[in-house]
This record gives C-alpha cells, structure tokens and sequence, in this order.
C-alpha cells in the first residue's frame, strides 16, 4: 500500500532549482525519514507534498487523492508541521488546539476532550494557559504536532520536528509517534540527523540538491555501510573530505 | 588612555565597530539606504531650519523660555527614545559585547563616544547649538556656551544609556517588544499634543512659557543653557549653579549607567527569563466569549479573530489607530464649527480599513487556515466570519460616532441619512477589503514598525488605495440618490429611507464582495501564504 505517491515534481525559485524531478512512493503505515543536507528541498519537497506550496510541475497524491484537484479528501487526512512558518501565537496552547480542531469541523466537547489528553501526554498541561509566543522552542513544536494530531489524519508531515527540542521533549515527541504509528497511520518527516532517522525510521528516502539519491528500507539503504551516516556521506558525495591538513596550529598546549 | 586596564584604542575601535554595522546595515538592501538618508535629510532639513529660526529669535524677549523648552524636550525625547526603539543601536547593546574581555569604565567611556555619532546626536548639537546662539550675549556667554553645548549633549546621550540599560530586561522581553510596537501610537497622540500646543502658541505669544521654562532652567540638560543665559545677564553664580546641576547629572547617569551594564553582564537577560518563568497564566474566560458567538467555523474564526485585536501588539495598534482617528476627525471638525455631519461616515471608513489585508494579518500562521479551507464555501465561510467580527465592533462604533457628531452639530434631521451613508461605506470597505485580501495579500514583519515587507509596498498600495478607490465609487449610487433627494423639491421628506437603504445596500455589497472573493481565496493558497510570508 502506498500512502504518498509523487510524479515528476520540480520547483525552481527565480534560477535556483530547489526540486528537480522527484518520483516517490511512501509505502502506509511506516515511520519514514526523509535525508538529506541543509539546501536539499525538504523543506520545498514537504510543503508541495502537503498543498502549501504549488509545484512548477509534476503530481502528488496521498491516500490515493490528487493534492490539487481533490483538496477536500486530502486535507482531512494529514496533519502537518511545517518548518519556519509560524502559529497563532498570540492565542494560549489550549486555545491554539482548540481553534484548529473546530476550523477542521471537531465537534466542541470532542475537541476539548482531545486537546486535554494531549497537553498531558505532550507534558504541556502546565503551560495550556500561557500564550504560545511565549513558549519555548520545544514546546512550540510539541504544540505544533498536538495541533498536526487533534484530527487523527492518516498521515503526518513533520518537518524538522526534533530541531532545536531538548532531549526530554524529543523524547516525548518520540513515544507519541511511535505509538501513533504502531496503530497503523504514516509518519513522513524530514531530518539531517542520521542517528535519530536511524534509530526511528523503517524506510528512508535520501535527498540531496532536490533529488531522490536513494530510498527504500532502512537496511536497502545503508547497504554495506556501517551505519545510515557513512552511507549517507557516500550517497551524497561528502566522503573524504579532508579537513585536517591545514589547521596544524589548533591544539592545546600550542602558543597562541 | 591612561586606564591600564583597558586596551589601547577602545574608543576608535568602538566607534569604528558602529561605524561599519551603520555602513553594512544601509548595504543590505537599497530601500533601507534609501530610507536611511531620506529620514537623514529631512532630520538635517528641519534641524537647519530651526537653527535658523533659533538665530532669528536671538535677542527676542522670550528666547530664553523657547531654548530652555527646548532643551528639556530634548532631552525627554532621549530619555524615552530607548523605550521604543530599543534595537536602534546594536554597537550599544551590551548583551553583544559580554564575552569580550573587557571592563565597565573603559566600556562606557566607548560606548558613550560611539553614542555621539549619527544622526540624533547631530540633530542635539544643531539644536543646542541653535540654542546658545540665540541667547548668548558677550565673550563670557560664548564660552559657557561651548561648555553647554558639549554637557547638553552628552547628559542627553548618557540619559538615553542609562535608561536603556536599566531596562534592558523589559526590551529584550515580549512584553517589552510588544510595548514597542505600541509606540508609533504614542508617538502619533504625541505630535497631535504638540501641534495643539505649538497652535496655543502662536495665537499668544512666547510669553506664556516663562513659569515653566524658571522651573526647567534648573533641570539638567536645559539648566546648561540656563547657564548661557544668567552669564549674560552677569549671573555668573547662578549661572556655575547651573553648569554644576548639569554636569552633576551627567557624573550620576554615567555611574547608574555604568552599575546596570556591570550587572547585565553577569545576569541572564530577559528573553532566558521568559522561557524559565513558570506558568502563572490565568484562565481566560474563553468559553465566556465562546459562548455567545455561533458555533462551527463561523464562530471560531470570529473568536480568534476578536482576541488578536486585543493580544497582538499589531492588530491593536491598527485598531487603536482606527477608532481614534474615526473619532477624533468628525468629532474635532464639530468641536470646531467646521464639521459636517458627513465626517461621521469617516469612522466607517477608517474602521473598513481593517478589513483589509486579513491573510496578512495571519502572518505565516495562515498555513493554519489554509489546510483547512479545501473548498470555496470554506473560504466564504471564513471571509464571512473574519467580516461578523469587524462588524461586531464597528457596527456600533460607526453609529455612537454618527450619533455624537449629530448631536454636537445639532443636526437631527440629517442623521438617518449620514447613518445610510455610513453603512453603505461600511458594506463596500468590507467588500473591497475581502477582495483585495484574496487579490493582493503581502505580509506585515511582526518585528519593528515596518507594516509592509520590502518588496511589497507597491502591493499595499494598490490594495489599500485601489480598494478605498474602488469603495467610494461602489458607493456612489447611495451618494447619487443622497444629492438627488436634496435638490429635487419635497426629496427632503424622503430622506430618512437612505437609512434602510444604505444599510440594504451595504449588507448587500458585502455579500457580493466576499462571494466574489471566496473562489479566489480557495484557488490561491499557496500563493497568498507565499505571499505573507515574506520577510
């Protein structure tokens, strides 16, 4: 079964190429880690994917829906947490959920019923009442995927979601996904840590200069490679790169 | 320097240091230079022509109460210039300069000879310098004079360090920001303050400044120009008074100055506070407000909707704008016996305004409301919702100013007819505000005081013009059949049906507009999120 599956997708800003011609299909209920270095296209690749970003070209469909043409069916099956755009942040945590599971059509009491289970399990019921510009950046982003969750979607889009989040709230954030996806749902997100997509994805696909360098299962992908970093370096061309020789003066002990 | 602790060459190194971010800061981008030397240029402008007019009032009776004035304004204007514009100076910002080696004095001496360069210290000196010139009489005055004009100064600059260091916690906090944002508003009542004094003023004369310029003479920066002043009258007592309030003014800034930054230094700042402090929020009355809007998305929307116009610095700050001005424009032109009860639809007009741009108002928050709009009745419903708030509030506004304005002018029998007006222009505001929000989305930087992205002001200006543009002429056929009814013999008698006729046509033109906006909404997420994103 394939959750997501992506056509000949492109998409350049002014001369620069940030997607150039990706063909994917995300296999359902996985947790899949999408690679690459910082100026990849994740980002880009993400927010086309998930219908904030129009492509100059090409296709995606989740859950068997065209993104464009069918937006009703597709909207209500994912959830998203984009990178670099922000929240309601003037509205508190609690009124933040609240407001985006009734714009998607929750019923009230549902809502709340929701939104109170979540502050607990996401360890923010201390703070459901303090507005979001005040939060910190863990907490933003376990406000994001409270919100990304509220309307149980089949498939959710992550976007950096353990950049800049403390190892406690990384760890929560961990457990929720996990359990989430154990129940048979699709988590796709974008990292440039290897160890972390190693140690919680089963399938990833690797990004590099807005192309698909390799993707498939976790092992398909690291092959013969020690772990998914060496292999990683090797996909992207990185491997060998000598930085040694010249800095001979760095050292302790040395004169300034 | 003679401080063996400090490096050789602190002080050029400093001054260098602001010299280059001024120089890197205008290479970023060609609309902040220009900006920059637009705003150097008109500030050297009206700084020259009041040093001329300075030197012209040089033997008037009354100078002396004007300078000393002067003065003061001055340096109040430096003692609460940090409060808003608290990242005007990054060369000054000691959080910036915490891990360099390097100690309190030294430090502040740098920092303060950095302070004297730009545009407001130059401005100071052409004032100060204004100011002698016009009061100084004989060889011992001048030389005072240069004494005054050097303390003035630098009591002016370190005044403005002080009072930035010491509350350096609250600017770096959100509620310090947020109190920035805030500030354009204080400045705009300021200037309203200043123009009705500078009026009193020229009906009678300088010599109504004296009581408060024998007070202010004693009062440091201005009691350096007092100083001028009583040596050229032969007081040289109270002139060294003088001189000595001042300098001993700028000794203790320097010293509570110099305390703060040594503790900045060594303590954590506010936006690390912030995010340790414990959660001590109240419990809104949420469902409250909840509660009396209807339900689904109508009602959640119009909640968000009302609570930013009280949360966000920005969205307050426009409204605030709004309701003043659409109040104080009909209102004063009545107080003055100029009015006409027409103004009354300006508060109408001011209060449309905020319909415009919504989606930019969102900030990159609307990829919130645009993974939930997947149809056109989706967009309409949430156009629809984001227009019941505004009516929520300008509704009655709009009416208690047209009421008020009747009642000043005593013009009963027009009301019903300004009250049509006003709805009808209330409706096409709304309606052209839907539209160009579809059409003509560009992002508003939550940071400074910048309401336009760079990049996007050709943009709001054709939104917000082309739109008012385009409201006045939806609403000529209410205006076309208001002058008929007045000059067709016995139409007078009628006039009372623009009421129910204006407000038929304002809801009217309002569905139109956001029926007609929806379907554009709905095809063009992505391209307004791209859009209010910018910057």
């Amino acid at each position: 079964m394939t959750s997501v599956r992506v056509r000949n997708l492109w998409k350049r800003f002014g001369q620069q190429v940030a997607v150039a011609g990706i063909d994917l299909d995300l296999p359902s209920g996985k947790f899949i880690g999408l690679v690459g270095p910082n100026g990849a296209g994740k980002t880009t690749t993400l927010s086309m994917v998930t219908g904030l970003l129009r492509p100059d070209q090409g296709s995606v469909e989740v859950v068997g829906h065209d993104v464009w043409r069918d937006p009703v069916e597709v909207k209500a099956r994912i959830g998203v947490l984009p990178e670099g755009l922000r929240l309601f942040e003037r509205l508190s945590g609690r009124e933040l959920l609240v407001y985006s599971g009734r714009l998607r059509g929750l019923p009230g009491p549902e809502v709340d019923k929701r939104a109170t289970q979540l502050l607990d399990v996401l360890d923010l019921a201390g703070a459901q009442h303090k507005l979001v510009v005040d939060y910190s950046t863990g907490m933003r982003k376990k406000i994001g995927l409270a919100a990304a969750l509220l309307h149980n979607p089949e498939v959710l889009f992550l976007d950096e979601p353990f950049e800049g989040v403390d190892p406690v709230s990384a760890q929560i954030i961990r457990g929720v996904l996990e359990r989430y996806t154990a129940s048979g749902a699709t988590v796709v997100f974008s990292s440039h840590v290897m160890e972390l997509v190693e140690s919680l994805c089963d399938w990833v696909a690797v990004l590099a200069a807005g192309r698909i360098r390799a993707h498939g299962t976790l092992e398909e992908v690291r092959g013969s490679a020690p772990s998914l970093q060496q292999a990683f370096l090797e996909l992207v061309g990185a491997q060998g790169r000598d930085t040694g020789s010249d800095l001979d003066w760095l050292g302790g002990g040395a004169t300034r | 320097m003679s401080e063996p602790t400090s490096p050789p060459g602190l002080v050029p190194t400093v001054v260098r240091l602001k010299l280059s971010l001024l120089r890197n800061g205008l290479r970023q981008s060609g609309g902040r230079r220009a900006a920059y030397v637009a705003s150097a240029v008109v500030t050297l402008l009206f700084a020259a022509l009041q040093l001329l007019g300075l030197i012209a009032l040089r033997g008037h009776d009354h100078a002396v109460s004007l300078v000393v004035l002067l003065a003061a304004v001055l340096g109040l204007g430096w003692a609460v210039m940090p409060l808003f514009f608290p990242s005007g100076d990054e060369t000054l910002d000691p959080t910036r300069l915490v891990m360099l080696p390097l100690r309190p004095r030294p430090l502040v001496r740098a920092l303060l000879a950095a302070s004297l360069v730009g545009i407001g210290p130059l401005f100071t000196l052409l004032m100060l310098v204004g100011s002698v010139v016009s009061v100084a009489h004989g060889a011992a005055a001048w030389t005072v004079g240069v004494l005054a004009v050097a303390l003035g100064l630098l009591v002016c600059v370190a005044l403005a360090r002080a009072v930035a260091a010491a509350n350096i916690r609250l600017l770096t906090s959100r509620k310090g920001r947020d109190l920035a944002v805030l500030s354009g508003l204080v400045i705009a009542i300021g200037a309203q303050v200043v123009n009705f004094g500078a009026q009193r003023l020229g009906t009678s004369g300088l010599g109504q400044l004296d009581p408060a310029a024998d007070v202010l003479r004693w009062l440091p920066p201005a009691s350096a120009i007092g100083a001028v002043d009583s040596v050229s009258e032969g007081a040289y007592g109270t002139a060294a008074a003088q001189i000595a309030v001042s300098a001993g003014a700028l000794v203790l800034l320097v010293r509570v100055w110099t305390r703060s930054l040594t503790r900045l230094m060594i303590s954590p700042d506010g936006s690390t506070l912030q995010a340790a402090e414990p959660a001590t929020r109240e419990r809104r009355s949420s469902a409250g407000l909840g509660r009396l809007l209807p339900g689904g998305r109508t009602g959640t929307v119009m909640e968000r909707g009302l609570r930013y116009i009280w949360r966000d610095p920005k969205t307050k700050a426009a409204w605030v704008t709004s309701l003043a001005i659409g109040l104080i424009v009909p209102v004063f032109n009545a107080l003055q016996g100029t009015g006409s009860i027409y103004f009354a639809c300006f508060a109408a007009g001011m209060l449309g305004i905020q319909m415009y741009n919504q989606f930019g108002q969102d900030t990159s928050a609307f990829w919130m409301v645009a993974m939930t709009i997947s149809s056109r009745r989706d967009a309409y419903v949430e156009l629809r919702a984001r227009a019941l708030a505004l009516l929520l509030i300008t509704l009655p506004y709009a009416t208690l100013v047209t009421v008020l304005t009747t009642a000043m002018l005593g013009d009963w029998s027009k009301l019903p007819e300004a009250l049509g007006l006003s709805l009808a222009l209330l409706g096409a505001m709304l309606a052209t505000g839907a539209w160009t929000s579809a059409r003509f989305p560009y992002s508003i930087p939550q940071e400074g005081y910048k309401n336009v992205a760079p990049g996007q002001a050709g943009l709001a200006w054709i939104a917000i013009f082309g739109g008012m543009v385009a409201a006045a002429l939806l609403c000529a056929p209410v205006i076309a059949v208001t002058i008929w009814l007045h000059v067709t013999e016995g139409g007078d008698s009628w006039t009372w049906l623009l009421l129910p006729g204006g407000a038929v046509y304002g809801a009217a033109i309002t569905l139109l507009g956001l029926r007609l906006a929806a379907p554009r909404t709905a095809t063009r997420l992505p391209e307004i999120l791209t859009a209010v994103s910018k910057g």
